[in-house]
């Protein structure tokens, strides 16, 4: 299927014994995202890969000339899921513009209600998206000799989780009958409840702005927020325990499973939860209050940590073109030819991007092929452009941070080499203590268990937030807002964790109004087509050479294992683009007028 | 087909105007009711009814007026 419109999938025969097969859209995620694939079904492997996505959507365009103060709300709206991640990472570039430092009791209402977005956002996607790929049904109908493997496997965490077979923890996961399915329904209601009482409203908060939030800090609202978290860290260290028995299942019953959705480990994290104390948003010591996050910022290139250097991060930042429907803009304005350290900053970088959109036919054949642009980040002893990817968000950021030795509070630590988080007893279970270590490959099964990790590390450091948070209202420290002029010229830039991973907002602000902002989050660096040097995007990289190990044959085939390597990126398309109506013409109306305009 | 009124405005009026001072605006903190200088707050910035009998019944504990 060359040009594919049909729902799931299609498939057509090629010469060479490849068959094409093609998913468009795929589904149990947002937006509209396409994977064609050319299927080896005698050795048994994908033999190409080409990801797609056919939506526009324009933010970088329609926000010049917005005045900056509403950019938060504005690009929020970006996602439906993880738009408080975009609220909070426009925040902290306006801060950055702005010459402002919000109070500290702020700065932990901001880490609260992003820690609850992080376990409400993990916990929807891998237990009611990602695991309907590991229910019994499907696995049933993909790999029926693994199930009746599974029904005859013990789980070997049964008396944490009370699963006593594979087969069980899989039952439990079929969608809308399964009891996990369930539970983690309840689940994302209670840690959005958290999300509200912190950021007002979920997913477009209403108390965060530039300068701090307009949540009351009374006791109460942090009471109720840790009785909620309370009653979430039973279902998470179950859940922790569910999943490493499926996962490890998966990897000894299908022996080479390590292999599904294997990349070399290029991985970028961009930090999240600032630190009050060493955050000032100034960019001059951005490299200091960087490390200094809850979540360090960091680059992974083949297990190795290159950098926790956030300025060394923007710096090496580099928006190619080559497979995606733009013209390029090397003539195009200059927005900022040096950061406030000196540094030059290049044409290709996100403070100098200026979008032109170019639609054209979708051409999977040499041509161009994908609304989504390619972001590569320029290593700077090699010239490399590397193709990170985010590895859905958890890998990337609990690899980072256990490398780097930088995160030490009670509940969660890291030694260096690996992420310890204690999760203290609660009314339904024991003390646990987990132990993150960076795994042998970057592959599909450990991008998912590092979900269920991440899900503890994110309720570990809530529990340390919000003690924190209350200490500053025991001694009264009330203060939650900063006063602050919009500056006629300035620049800011901020780098936050979304769910999914990486995200930075770019912004040039000129006499008082937005002049250049580009908001990079984490989709546009997964579902990146193949660059102007050629260099396939991760899903596109990830799933090429990747083995089959589904049971059909080509006419029965569902692509399961091309299909959870796909989601194990958790990939989310709304962002991944930047809203185009066909035959040329751009939505350009917008909002809230105000008295006196002009 | 829904029937709507003509909009009053074109809709890329801006949301804020230059020169009319918002909440955020520098100075503003200072002269909010209840809000100290060192970031601590009494209960005026709670109700401006009585708010000096609204206080905490030790000078040990912190003032915390309610939303």
């Amino acid at each position: 299927m060359k040009q594919g419109t049909e729902a799931r999938s299609g498939r057509a025969a090629t010469q060479g014994g490849l068959v094409e097969v093609a998913f468009d859209p795929i589904t149990r995620i947002v937006g509209n995202l396409g994977i064609y694939t050319k299927i080896d079904f005698a050795n048994r492997q994908v033999a190409e890969c080409r990801s797609t996505s056919s939506i526009f959507r324009g933010y970088s365009v329609f926000m010049k000339g917005k005045d900056p103060r509403d950019a938060h709300f504005i690009t929020s709206r970006i996602c439906g899921i993880c738009g408080d991640n975009h609220a909070t990472c426009s925040i902290y570039a306006q801060n950055m513009a702005y010459g402002i430092k919000p109070p500290p009791l702020a700065e932990w209402i901001i880490n609260l209600g992003e820690a609850a977005e992080y376990m409400f956002d993990h916990t929807l996607f891998q237990d009611n998206l990602v695991f309907v790929d590991f229910c019994e049904r499907m696995v049933a109908e993909t790999n029926p000799g693994l199930l009746a493997t599974a029904k005859n496997t013990e789980a070997p965490r049964g008396s944490v989780h009370g699963f006593r077979t594979i087969a069980d923890i899989m039952t439990a996961f079929n969608p809308f009958e399964g009891s996990v399915y369930k539970e983690a329904l309840q689940l994302s209601r209670i840690t959005r409840e958290m999300i509200c009482l912190m950021e007002g409203r979920h997913v477009h908060p209403s108390t965060l702005y530039p300068g701090g939030v307009g949540t009351v800090a009374t006791p109460q609202v942090f009471t109720d927020y840790l009785v909620r978290l309370t009653r979430c860290l039973d279902f998470v260290k179950r859940s922790v325990a569910m999943n490493d028995d499926i996962f490890d299942f998966f990897l000894e019953a299908l022996p080479g499973y390590d292999q599904v959705g294997r990349r070399r480990t290029l991985l970028g994290c961009w930090g999240a939860f600032q630190n009050p104390a060493v955050c000032d948003y100034d960019y001059r010591h951005m490299s200091e209050w960087g490390r200094a996050a809850y979540v360090t910022p960091g680059i992974v290139v083949d297990g190795q940590l290159l950098t926790t250097d956030l300025v060394d991060i923007n710096l090496g930042m580099r928006i190619l073109l080559g497979s995606s429907y733009y013209d390029d803009w090397v003539n195009e304005e200059t927005f900022v030819k040096q950061d406030p350290l000196g540094n030059p900053i290049d044409q290709r970088h996100p403070w100098n991007q200026t979008t032109l959109p170019n639609p054209q036919k979708r051409d999977l054949d040499g041509g161009k092929y994908s609304w989504v642009m390619s972001p590569r980040w320029k290593h700077p002893e090699t010239g490399d452009h590397l193709a990170l990817d985010t590895g859905g968000g958890p890998l990337a950021r609990l690899w980072a941070t256990a490398l780097a030795g930088e995160v030490d509070t009670p509940y969660v630590r890291s030694t260096g080499h690996s992420v310890q988080i204690d999760l203290p007893k609660t009314p339904g279970m024991p003390e646990v203590n987990l132990e993150w270590t960076p795994p042998q490959y970057a592959n599909t099964i450990e991008r998912d268990r590092a979900r269920a990790y991440f899900i503890a590390y994110a309720a570990g450091m809530a529990l340390y937030f919000a003690e924190k948070a209350l200490d500053e209202v025991r001694a009264g420290r009330t203060k939650v807002f900063t006063d602050f002029d919009v500056p006629d010229e300035a620049i800011g830039c901020g780098f936050h964790e979304a769910v999914r991973g990486v995200l930075s907002h770019h912004l040039v602000i000129r006499d008082g109004k937005i002049a250049n902002y580009h908001p990079y989050p984490p989709t546009p660096w997964n579902a990146s087509p193949r660059d102007s040097y050629g260099t396939p995007g991760p899903y596109e990289d990830a799933v090429q050479d990747q083995p089959i190990f589904e049971e059909n044959g080509p006419d029965e085939f569902k692509g399961i294992d091309i299909m959870r390597t796909v989601r194990s990126f958790d990939p989310c398309l709304p962002c991944g683009v930047h809203m185009y109506v066909g035959g040329g013409r751009t939505i350009e109306k917008q909002h809230s007028p105000m008295f006196g305009a002009q | 087909m829904i029937k709507v009124g003509k909009p009053d405005v074109s809709p890329d009026k801006p949301s804020h105007t230059r020169g009319v001072k918002e909440g955020n605006s520098t100075g503003n903190y200072d002269r909010q009711p209840g809000h100290l200088p060192d970031g601590t707050s009494t209960a005026a910035r709670s109700t401006g009814i009585n708010p000096a009998q609204h206080g905490p019944i030790l000078d040990s504990m912190p003032n915390l007026s309610p939303a």
